[in-house]
């Protein structure tokens, strides 16, 4: 039975929401509002990075020309770059987390389970933790075997595939327990192998839940900044987009409308997903919760 | 030539449960087998044997003459019914069918005309382009038997495909089989806890418990010459009723049953028989079929506890002493009062009482211990 919210909770819970809602939306409004001022000036940024006055497309224009114009910043290397990393790091996250979770799922041994819970084990530990241990394992572990982990876009991935496989796998496993064992078997009788039951059969049904791992890892791999700081560096020919923006931030100056304009651009395609797909991202996160 | 040779066939799990002993059964071309038994009697393990989805922990499979033990399932040339189905959901109808006939290369054109060819005998040529959520349990069943055929098996394999329909449509859908059966003219396994669907589509029927087979045999010979007390009390419909404290005695070369001190002079078949096998006097356990018994004579009596109307026939619940007596009377037939409360008197032909030994269970007559011994138990075969 559908129960009915009485008005005068629902009225408090919705300024509670609204409020929550404005006050994360907030540094987002700042970085729109701002990218149509200038840095300097008596309504610029500096002075007033609040008001309106002073915005004006002609700015937002001259703003993005630069942005994009940059030689130090170098917009579409770093936007290619942060895209094949991407790119990159979700089709193999989904091909190789898909396959880890049926694993995991259809063969239980103590070893899978062991295997399990050290994947939901390196969920809880944070990033910062490991950070540093990490980038000199990477480089001697690149020096040992002949690899260039470091500063190179296989280093990145190959780090991005360790972090995100957890949840990957974790959320996967989930939604490999709702298919049915049946199925598997069906297809090997019709002829598959067993790749090709992951791949015709298994990988298809995994979709929902495929789709809003890649769209989590998407949004957390294409803003990253402190992952690609440290292994691809500051100064480093390889960068991503949230590490180019450094070059409009210097010792002395800060160049604010260039900061929020290249930030706004990198945030871009990720609005533009997440709008489209957060219908995906939703229905995969409760898939299994009710049969 | 699609014949299938069970020998010594063993499944015995990782936690050393035995679910399957030593199953021995040979399957000629074209035969309809059924295996039947109780929830747990291993009769899904040895059809998942013979598909290749659970190992052989012992004996030999042969399918159309090659070992295939060690074989793929999908190298064993069978296709399976599913209870569940298993329909691929993220396919139309349309796939489903041509999938097993794409993973083998078959040219599109060739896929194109088996599909509609058995879409068109199982009646689903309009649901081609529906995902198998959109259909109903019926249908998918039509698709799911649908995919099995599209690929002309040697050996098609059910596993109690029509378990999940109501009892409406699983007659229905019963019917269908035995059509298709006419039609295919294949080999085919079919693994079923129903009784009914057993005894009508069968041409042989496999009972087992406990991992045993109990016996093999057509529908008539488990009806009427069932080897002990399980098949004799699995088999039948209402369950066969078993009279305890019987007696076999000899009395001037004759055989006689005394059941409630009632003695029945066995017929000439049974003397025979119990004869041959050198049978002593001893106790038994008598059986009798509820539609073997008339009503309103002879010396047995019951009172009726209940009596059920069933429109063509009454079912009638008595006590007789300890035992619980149940008779199915033609409506026709009936010309006694049969209201609860009333004590009436019943009777049946000598030759319709099933002898028991009541120490194995065992049926003095049928009984054969030779294919016993051998894991194939069948009935006893007479030549006077």
């Amino acid at each position: 039975m559908k129960t009915k919210m009485k008005t005068g909770p629902f009225i408090i819970i919705m300024v509670i929401a609204i409020i929550i809602a404005i006050y994360t939306l907030m540094p987002f409004i700042l970085v729109v509002v701002n990218v149509f001022k200038s840095a300097k000036g008596e309504f610029g940024i500096a002075n007033d990075p609040v008001g309106l006055k002073g915005a004006s497309f002609a700015q937002l224009g001259d703003n993005l020309s630069r942005v994009i114009n940059n030689s130090n910043f170098s917009f579409w290397s770093a936007f290619g770059t942060s895209a094949l990393i991407t790119i990159i790091c979700l089709v193999l996250l989904a091909v190789f987390g898909g396959m880890a979770a049926w694993v995991i799922c259809r063969n239980k041994t103590k070893w899978s389970t062991a295997i399990y819970m050290v994947f939901i084990a390196s969920m809880i530990i944070p990033f910062q933790v490991v950070m540093l241990p990490l980038i000199s394992t990477f480089r001697d572990v690149g020096n040992f075997v002949g690899l260039k982990l470091l500063q190179s876009i296989p280093g990145i991935v190959f780090a991005y595939l360790g972090f995100g496989g957890a949840m990957t796998v974790f959320i996967l496993t989930g939604m490999v327990k709702t298919v049915p064992y049946d199925l598997e078997e069906a297809a090997s009788i019709d002829g598959c192998s067993y790749e090709g039951i992951y791949f015709r059969i298994i990988f298809p049904l995994l979709k929902p839940s495929i789709v809003t791992v890649t769209i989590l890892n998407g949004m957390w791999i294409w803003n990253d900044y402190l992952l690609p700081s440290l292994m691809l560096g500051q100064n480093g020919k390889v960068k991503t987009l949230p590490v180019a923006v450094q070059a409009f931030v210097g010792s002395y100056v800060k160049q604010w409308d260039l900061i929020l304009t290249a930030a706004l651009l990198a945030m871009i395609p990720m609005i533009i997903i997440f709008l489209i797909a957060q219908k995906q991202i939703m229905s995969g996160m409760v898939e299994g919760a009710v049969k | 030539m699609s014949e299938v040779i069970i020998k010594g066939l063993k499944k015995v799990y990782d936690n050393k449960v035995t679910a399957v002993h030593d199953v021995n059964l040979h399957i000629a071309d074209k035969e309809f087998i059924v295996l039947v038994g109780p929830s747990g009697c291993g009769k899904s393990t040895t059809l998942r044997m013979v598909a290749g989805l659970e190992d052989i922990s012992g004996g030999e499979l042969y399918i159309d003459g090659k070992l295939c033990n060690n074989v793929a399932p999908k190298d064993r040339d069978i296709a399976m019914v599913f209870q569940s189905y298993a329909l691929y959901p993220h396919m139309s109808v349309y796939e489903n069918l041509a999938f097993a006939l794409k993973l083998r290369k078959v040219p599109k054109d060739e896929i194109d005309k088996k599909v509609r060819e058995v879409a068109e005998i199982l009646g689903i040529t309009q649901y081609l382009e529906r995902k198998p959520k959109a259909l109903s349990g019926g249908q998918r069943q039509r698709v799911a038997i649908g995919r099995a055929m599209v690929r002309d098996p040697k050996v098609f394999l059910m596993d109690e495909p029509l378990s999940n329909l109501d009892a409406k449509l699983r007659n229905q859908m019963r019917a269908e089989i035995i059509k298709l059966r006419a039609r295919i003219n294949t080999t085919f396994m079919y693994v079923t806890h129903d009784q009914t669907e057993a005894m009508t589509l069968a041409d042989r029927i496999v009972i087992m418990k406990d991992g045993y087979v109990n016996q093999i045999g057509t529908p008539q010979d488990l009806f009427n010459k069932p080897v002990n007390l399980f098949v004799a009390g699995f088999i039948g419909m209402p369950v066969m009723n078993f009279f305890d404290g019987c007696k076999l005695l000899l009395e001037d070369g004759k055989y006689y049953a005394e059941i409630r001190g009632v003695k029945f002079e066995l017929d000439e078949f049974q003397q025979k028989a119990l004869k041959q096998n050198g049978q002593q006097p001893c106790n038994i356990i008598a059986g009798i079929r509820p539609q073997h018994v008339t009503v309103g004579e002879g010396q047995l009596s019951a009172t009726i506890e209940v009596s059920e109307m069933m429109g063509s026939e009454y079912n009638i619940h008595a006590r007789s002493g300890d035992d619980e007596v149940v008779m199915v009377i033609p409506t026709v037939d009936l010309h006694t009062d049969v209201s609860m409360g009333k004590t009436v008197q019943f009777n049946t032909k000598p030759a319709l009482i099933q002898l028991f030994d009541k120490e194995s269970g065992n049926n003095l007559i049928w009984y054969d211990k030779e294919s016993a011994d051998a894991d194939a138990p069948v009935c006893k075969v007479y030549q006077f």
